[in-house]
């Protein structure tokens, strides 16, 4: 049996592609998600709410991504869409934002692992079935379900902490 | 092989004629240590042992061996009209208490000298749907496209236009057409009118096949329909192997959403042919003159690989990658993997899942089975090609990581399945299962770069939820979507 580090779902030995969720299973042993204690995420996230200064999202991109351990911001534009995950040679799987410089395999992120989108009149997150979860200020949100936005929000993404930057907010 | 009744040496232990001193010193030693008199059992073996021996004082001595060779007739090579090659996901096998999976792509092709030799003449019937929902632009579409084809045929092709609804009639009879302008008149009556009953339709086209078969044509049947037929499915399918066997082929085209597009692939699987999905009346034109296009350009009409069932071996799922993408029957001995055409390899992927019982020895046998290619263009039988894939078991499994071609493969094939899975599920009444599995889906195509299909679905997905079942129509374009994707090249895009 291979279980997928992504859905844990039960593979017959030898599948290369997770029948469940579609995610690659061999051939990236060094590339799996890496597991990470549930506990330690929600205590490392009641540390940083008390973060009071918001930086603005810089212009022209309706939403931007503060990376909070690295102080760095990602503003995104142009598509509606973005998934966020991490990068892994050989793979087919290839997230719209790749986290891979900010310790996404340390943190936890799994390849594919949440989806931020808009409509006309909201900003959502959905989580795409990760290995750690998605978390909205603490509380863990359920796969594949959209979750509304607001501007200042923290999300992490197993351990890797983003605070929702919105613009016209 | 062996020239008249006398086996030569080398075939005695087991080496090419053009084998090295190396070579036929390890072949020695192998059968020696089987054979040798203090070990074997069974009667006779010492005398194979004494003849072994000799061969090899023969073939040891490169002088001996030359004057040996200078009393050789010449070798009869068997020289294949046609390339191949197997790429396995993994080395070797492992001894295990559960079941392991094994992929193997098969790939075929017309050699480079034969691939602007002229194709088979064809003999081909149009089997036409004419029940009242065709009425209107399809109607009036696949006319003018009929119309196209006859003005395109090739002096040498013959062609029949049958049309069905509750009954069949033949428009045009199966020959070499002079009188196109009557031909064409005939095409402009056909009424739409009447039920969808595809059996009368099929029996009919056969008919007009079989009334001008011949095995150095190519011998197809196009099937167009907008709608399902009800009760004579098994009839339909059991022609279907019929035609299989004789080597006809069956390519069926549905148009919009009414038809049983599982039934229509079931149909042309049976002969190694596949279904299309039209989703609108003005692209019929295009796809069948595509289909003639493709009929035009074909090498060899029909691969059959006849496997022998093998204790503990199961082939699960086997797909075609190219060019025509489309499921193989795995349900028979005979797998019909479809037709060779002269510019375009012939693909194909099998899934083996291997039990326990199959890796207890040394060795494991996947594949024991003969290949037979039939190629109209060619005067001469092809020769069948025994298949027979081995591979070592060890105890653990190699680190290696499988090739890139697979990888490749699987990546899409990934997708069609979880189609295919989330379909099964809905049809079972596990929506929310269904639906899972098509958001993933969703997911893993939009990281793919195939946003247009990735929202299809994701929307199919949103209405699963509210209506509690697939639409005709979505089911259909998820399925054909990412059938599509076997023949795009990776899409690769930026977030900027």
């Amino acid at each position: 049996m291979i279980i997928c580090s992504n859905c844990q779902h039960d593979n017959v030995a030898g599948t290369l592609f997770c029948v469940e969720c579609g995610a690659q299973l061999e051939g990236a042993e060094s590339l799996t998600t890496q597991a990470i204690n549930q506990e330690q995420i929600v205590d490392d996230l009641k540390k940083t709410s008390a973060t009071t200064d918001v930086p603005s999202s810089p212009a022209n991109s309706w939403l931007s991504l503060h990376l909070m351990d690295s102080g760095k911001i990602l503003p995104l534009a142009t598509r509606n869409e973005f998934t966020m995950g991490r990068l892994s040679e050989g793979q087919p799987i290839m997230p719209d934002i790749d986290l891979t410089p900010y310790q996404a395999y340390a943190s936890g992120v799994s390849r594919l692992h949440a989806v931020v989108k808009r409509d006309a009149e909201r900003v959502v997150i959905m989580d795409l079935g990760s290995s750690n979860g998605t978390y909205l200020n603490g509380r863990r949100l359920n796969p594949h379900t959209e979750e509304n936005l607001k501007h200042g929000d923290v999300i992490a993404l197993g351990k890797l902490k983003i605070q929702v930057l919105l613009r016209n907010i | 092989m062996s020239s008249k009744s006398k086996k030569d040496y080398y075939s005695i232990l087991g080496v090419t004629r053009n084998a090295s001193q190396e070579e036929i010193k390890r072949a020695y030693l192998a059968a020696a240590q089987k054979l040798h008199p203090d070990k074997n059992t069974a009667a006779g073996e010492t005398e194979i042992f004494l003849e072994v021996q000799q061969v090899y004082e023969t073939l040891s001595n490169p002088k001996r061996r030359a004057q040996y060779d200078a009393t050789l007739p010449p070798e009869i090579k068997v020289n294949l009209p046609y390339d191949h090659s197997i790429i396995l996901s993994r080395p070797s096998l492992v001894k295990m208490e559960e079941p392991q999976m094994l992929y193997i792509i098969l790939e075929m092709q017309a050699p480079v000298e034969m691939r602007r030799a002229p194709s088979a003449p064809l003999n081909v019937s149009i089997v036409l749907d004419r029940s009242t929902s065709m009425q209107g632009e399809k109607m009036d579409v696949v006319k003018t496209s009929a119309i196209q084809i006859f003005r395109n045929l090739r002096q040498q092709d013959i062609l029949s236009v049958v049309t069905f609804s509750d009954r069949a009639e033949v428009i045009i009879p199966a020959a070499r057409h002079e009188d196109r302008a009557r031909l064409e008149a005939r095409i402009q009556m056909i009424q739409p009118a009447g039920g969808t009953e595809i059996f009368q339709g099929l029996d009919a086209g056969t008919k007009e096949i079989m009334r001008s078969f011949d095995s150095k044509r190519l011998n197809h049947i196009i099937l167009l329909t907008d709608g399902q037929t009800y009760g004579d499915e098994q009839q339909c399918i059991e022609l279907a192997s019929k035609l299989g066997e004789r080597g006809v082929g069956i390519s069926a085209m549905g148009i919009g959403m009414e038809w049983n597009d599982i039934f229509l692939d079931l149909l042309a699987t049976r002969t190694g042919g596949s279904s299309a999905y039209i989703a609108e009346p003005q692209d019929i034109k295009k796809l069948l003159l595509e289909k003639f296009d493709a009929l035009a350009q074909v090498y060899a009409e029909d691969i059959a690989l006849v496997t022998e069932p093998m204790e503990g071996i199961q082939l699960s799922y086997a797909f075609r990658l190219q060019p025509d993408p489309g499921l193989i029957n795995v349900e028979e001995s005979t797998l019909r993997l479809g037709p060779i055409l002269q510019d375009t390899s012939t693909r194909v992927i099998f899934e083996y899942i291997i039990h326990p019982t199959a890796v207890k020895s040394d060795i494991a046998t996947i594949l024991d089975g003969t290949l037979k290619v039939s190629i109209s263009s060619n005067p001469l039988p092809t020769p069948p090609l025994r298949m027979k894939i081995q591979r070592p078991v060890s105890d653990k499994a190699e680190a290696d990581s499988p090739p890139p071609e697979i990888v490749q493969a699987l990546s899409r094939l990934m997708l069609y399945r979880m189609q295919e899975r989330a379909r099964a599920e809905i049809e079972k009444g596990n929506i929310e299962a269904g639906t899972r599995q098509l958001q993933a889906l969703a997911a893993n195509l939009a990281t793919q770069g195939e946003r247009s299909l990735a929202r299809t679905i994701a929307l199919e997905a949103e209405r699963i939820r509210q209506t509690r079942g697939l639409s005709a129509e979505g089911g259909k374009k998820i399925k054909y979507g990412t059938r599509a994707l076997f023949l795009a090249p990776p899409k690769k895009e930026s977030a900027s």
